[in-house]
């Protein structure tokens, strides 16, 4: 499976957060080959599943999901008001290319700015919010069904840049590319615990996605795979390069013992990482799975990305085979 | 119905002392339930079963808004802190009841100018309530600390209008009574619960789905409705529109498919309906989608004007249109 | 009282072996079982003379203090705060490092602050832990990125007053120790659940509950007191010395009205000094007991403690006395509490 196409198939999927059952059903697709079957639980979160010669339930997840926005108002003129799904910046908005999933298809969008002739001191200094940005749908011959609901999502195709790729929803879909193809080197290594690889919704709203299949499949161990600033600087804390492997996270809501014993894997097999602190909450569904239940064991692995929850999300493929690469590994120990 | 309404909306029933409310709504339910119970954090469930062996659950919250005595001085005047997300302005100079005793609050000021900063920068902890007691001693009897109080507000019908305190959620509790009151052999098993501290933080709907473990949930409570001048204007919700079908809120996303049912059920039964997308705020939906391994949830809400005021203000073609609505839907669903 | 013992050890939240390791040791011939669970919470149980009822008394382990999350070129360590811990407690402080690393967290001396910098509050990006490493790789031998870093304050005993680090809660950790010690048999089952990570979002109550399935709950904790000059008496949330605090709501959560009434009954029938809590910030894990599984009557009593979340708070012995007293009074009530 070429990696850059993988990665960016599922980057042009739409699937903002409740709404990601056309990603699911092609995601199903690419990995139902490497497994012994696939299911959605209730809620709709996809399970493939591929029972191992020993003993142990490991569940490896990534969240399908992305942000995006829903439409809240429709205005005179073929205008339409939005509401954000998940955290989105309202500074990235302006001057973008929206696509809108209305009842009769897919209808286009410009997210309309006001030209710098036209601005007046008051509107240079503003910080943009939600309360002034508005779709202009006039350029649509479907903008006349848009209405009160419909799912919207920036419009945006992967580019490629040197080498990197760069798109909307990398956060997670790289992570759900890198299951699928961990689940393919699973037909050469051979995974000692019965392993789930979980393609889950509504991580980005906090949603039942995740936590209803922990729950669900009384695991013994889980591994997050999902995104983390890379090649950026936050204030106190260790730089996250892109290009340099996965990030394995510390803190509070992952297993001490889980994540040295990941790390030890990693470093033996060559697999570069490197190591991000999470002094709270990692931000990731990590956190609840933890508490599903009984409790769960918990490892966090997170690809490198920049620019995250705008249209140009941009990771490295390299990043995303050696994450795969850990995953297959750590399913072949007890 | 009316009449239903006005006993719910008046009675006393803060986050966390449901009792009142509870035995009225029982009271109501006498001859059309199969059976109910208290759960461990004391919501009220009650049911009535069907022969499909499905369940749909049908949730409003019990409990209101209101405020709490934290500190009595020595000439027997209050200090209260807030229940839930009480304004204050809506009771500078109103009236407060607790269970057995009314006061008044007011705002302090020793200067007309200090007066005038507390005013513009209301706060509960420069108002303080007056209960006509001459003594910490007297008021420590009428009012002990870890008194709980609510506005002092009675129901009012204006034509369509519906005013009252506590339409959050009591209109809600009265549309589940109602349901229970009309439908008669019921397809599907239908619980309703009626949950308490929704307000304090989705306390009891938390738990109320976990023993009865339903198929669907449905949380009816009241939403934002932006008809009046200056209202928010990226909300669309107005009154008398019919029952309002939430795409999502600040905590939850409705289950999609829940959702594409309540649509086809209204256009069927040709019940009016307004699509929602509320940009603040959240509903029991979203910790009952989470309980145990997850449960398709969805809200529906009914369009209310002045939320958390005491005069809360709904339209009665609306709720009729709402009991119409689940009963239609209760008997497919799932 | 295993006051001293209990709040000079190090147990971050997430990092809570150490108070663990001396609790397990401590109590596990004086119980009918014991287990560590996925979490790392360290739950007792005492059978019941009766056992129709499953009560549990919890306590947190873990206290706030930071983690490791860069190591500098010049050797000094940038740290973020584990739980809430307000920046000015932090600048002239002794810390260790996993265990073992002794630093201190410093600030440039008075007379080479310029005006501004004199008069602006401190910002955590502004300091730094020093354990005298000239350079990023020596550091890197002693210490990670990950490790945690605990206050080092010695327990002191004066007046009838104690001062140290984690009353909050440690001191809950003590009283449960204290009553398993008296090694009274009461009706119900009784579960003493020392659970970890209740400073950064009440998360190692939110498995005790699937494990046990109580009927009832009562956290034990070290909570905020507010009677110091700078506040005006209405404002406390508790005071020292007029007995443990009972609360009847707080963040996220309006206490069980059938337990609060019976918790103030038992103090009232045996005239054991008490105060109602008189802020509703703040949480404990009694929020979670309440949501999580099937829910739990969750009830709270506190010994009040001045200055939590610093490496210096005060507790009065006879709060503390008094609260092992209320506690165990209410364990004899056995069937007839909260009935």
């Amino acid at each position: 499976m070429d990696v850059k196409e993988l990665i960016k198939e599922l980057s042009l999927l739409d699937g903002p957060s409740g709404y990601e059952a056309e990603v699911l059903k092609v995601i199903e697709k690419k990995i139902e080959p490497f497994v012994d079957k696939v299911w959605y639980n209730k809620v709709g979160t996809l399970v493939a599943e591929k029972k191992g010669f020993g003993k142990g339930k490991l569940g490896i997840f990534a969240h399908a999901d992305e942000v995006g926005h829903v439409i809240t108002k429709i205005e005179e003129g073929l205008f339409a008001r939005l509401e954000m799904i998940g955290g989105v910046d309202p500074k990235i908005m302006f001057a973008q290319r929206v696509r809108i999933h209305t009842k009769n298809g897919v209808a286009k969008g410009v997210v309309g700015v006001l030209p710098p002739h036209l601005q007046k001191e008051e509107h240079r200094n503003k910080v943009p919010n939600f309360d002034k940005i508005f779709v202009d749908l006039s350029c649509s011959e479907l903008g006349k069904y848009v209405s009160v609901g419909d799912i919207c999502v920036v419009d945006m195709k992967p580019v490629e840049l040197n080498g990197k790729l760069c798109g909307k929803a990398m956060d997670d879909r790289a992570g759900c590319a890198s299951l699928i193809l961990a689940a393919q080197l699973l037909q050469t290594l051979r995974n000692y615990q019965d392993v789930y690889f979980v393609f889950s919704g509504q991580e980005e709203v906090a949603g039942p996605g995740a936590v209803s299949i922990a729950y669900e499949l009384k695991l013994d161990r889980a591994i997050v795979v999902d995104v983390t600033h890379g090649d950026v600087k936050v204030p106190q804390f260790v730089q996250i390069k892109v290009g340099e492997g996965p990030a394995i996270c510390v803190g509070p809501s992952i297993d001490r013992e889980f994540q040295s014993k990941l790390s030890e894997i990693a470093q033996k097999h060559n697999v570069k990482t490197q190591i991000e602190p999470a002094p709270g909450r990692s931000g990731t569904d990590t956190d609840e799975i933890q508490l599903t239940g009984s409790g769960i064991r918990t490892a966090l692995v997170s690809i490198p990305l920049m620019y995250m929850h705008t249209p140009v999300e941009v990771v490295d493929p390299k990043d995303v085979e050696e994450t795969a690469r850990l995953l297959a590994l750590a399913t072949t120990v007890e | 119905m009316i009449d239903l309404i006005k006993k719910l909306t008046e009675a006393y029933g803060p986050s966390g002392r449901e009792e009142e409310v509870h035995n009225l709504i029982l009271q109501e339910l006498e001859d059309h339930i199969d059976g109910y119970k208290f759960d461990n954090v004391g919501n009220l469930l009650v049911w009535k079963t069907g022969s499909s062996g499905k369940k749909v659950l049908f949730d409003a919250h019990a409990d209101e808004i209101g405020l709490v005595v934290t500190n009595i001085d020595e000439k027997g005047f209050l200090r209260v802190e807030s229940v839930g997300g009480v304004p204050p302005h809506s009771y500078v100079g109103h009236r407060v009841r607790f269970s057995n005793v009314v006061g008044v609050i007011y705002v302090e000021g020793e200067t007309e100018e200090e007066r005038k900063k507390n005013f513009t920068n209301l706060n509960l902890d420069n108002m303080f309530v007056d209960i006509g007691a001459k003594s910490r001693e007297e008021a420590m009897k009428l009012t002990p600390i870890g008194s709980f109080g609510v506005y002092d507000s009675y129901f009012y019908r204006n034509g369509d209008l519906l005013i009252s305190k506590s339409m959050d959620d009591r209109i809600g509790c009265a549309i589940i009574v109602e349901i229970f009151k009309r439908i008669g052999k019921p397809h599907n098993t239908i619980i309703g619960t009626f949950t308490v501290q929704e307000e304090v933080g989705l306390v009891g709907a938390s738990v109320a789905a976990y023993t009865l473990v339903p198929d669907v949930c449905i949380a009816v409570d009241v939403t934002d409705s932006s008809d009046y001048p200056k209202s928010f204007k990226r909300h669309s919700m107005m009154l008398g529109k019919g029952p309002a079908i939430k795409i999502k809120d600040r905590a939850s996303i409705s289950n999609r498919n829940i959702v594409e049912k309540l649509v086809e059920t209204a256009e069927q039964q040709k019940i009016p309906y307004q699509m929602e997308v509320l940009t603040f705020g959240g509903t029991n939906a979203a910790v009952l989608q989470k309980t145990r391994s997850g449960i398709p949830s969805a809200t529906v809400s009914i369009a209310t004007r002045y939320v958390h005021s005491p005069s809360e203000t709904v339209s009665l073609n609306d709720v009729e249109n709402t009991v119409e609505l689940l009963i239609n839907y209760a008997g497919k669903g799932v | 009282m295993y006051l001293k013992e209990l709040t000079e050890l190090d147990g971050v939240s997430g990092n809570e072996q150490q108070v663990r390791d001396f609790i397990n040791q401590r109590i596990k011939d004086k119980v009918d079982d014991l287990r560590v669970d996925v979490l790392g919470n360290l739950i007792a149980y005492k059978k019941g003379t009766k056992g129709r009822r499953k009560i549990v008394l919890a306590a947190h382990m873990d206290e706030v203090g930071f983690m490791v999350t860069n190591i500098e070129e010049d050797g000094t360590l940038a740290f973020s705060p584990v739980g809430g811990v307000e920046t000015q407690v932090m600048p002239g402080k002794v810390v260790r490092i996993n265990g073992k690393t002794i630093g201190v967290i410093g600030y440039k001396a008075i007379h080479i602050q310029d005006k501004e910098s004199l008069l602006k509050p401190l910002s955590v990006e502004q300091l730094r832990i020093y354990i005298g490493a000239k350079s990023k790789e020596e550091a890197s031998k002693q210490v990670k990125i990950g490790d945690y870093v605990a206050f080092t304050t010695a327990f002191d005993q004066e007046n009838g007053r104690v001062t140290g680090k984690a009353f909050d809660d440690r001191a809950g950790c003590s009283v449960l120790m204290d009553l398993i010690e008296k090694n009274d048999r009461y009706e119900d089952d009784l579960y003493f659940a020392f659970v970890v990570q209740e400073e950064v979002g009440l998360r190692g109550s939110a498995v005790v509950v699937e494990q046990i399935h109580p009927d009832i709950v009562i956290v034990i904790e070290g909570t905020t007191a507010g009677d110091d000059p700078e506040l005006p008496e209405y404002q406390w949330a508790t005071h020292l010395g007029d007995g443990p605090a009972v609360t009847f709501m707080h963040r996220g959560y309006v206490v069980n009205k059938k337990i609060y009434e019976a918790i103030l009954n038992v103090a009232v029938k045996y005239s054991i000094p008490h105060q109602a809590k008189r802020r509703t910030a703040g949480g404990t894990d009694a929020a979670r007991f309440a949501r999580t599984g099937a829910g739990t009557a969750a009830g709270v009593v506190s010994v009040p403690s001045r200055y939590i979340h610093s490496p210096v708070s005060m507790i009065d012995l006879n709060d503390y006395n008094n609260a092992v007293l209320l506690l165990q009074k209410i364990l004899e009530e056995g069937e007839a509490f909260a009935r």
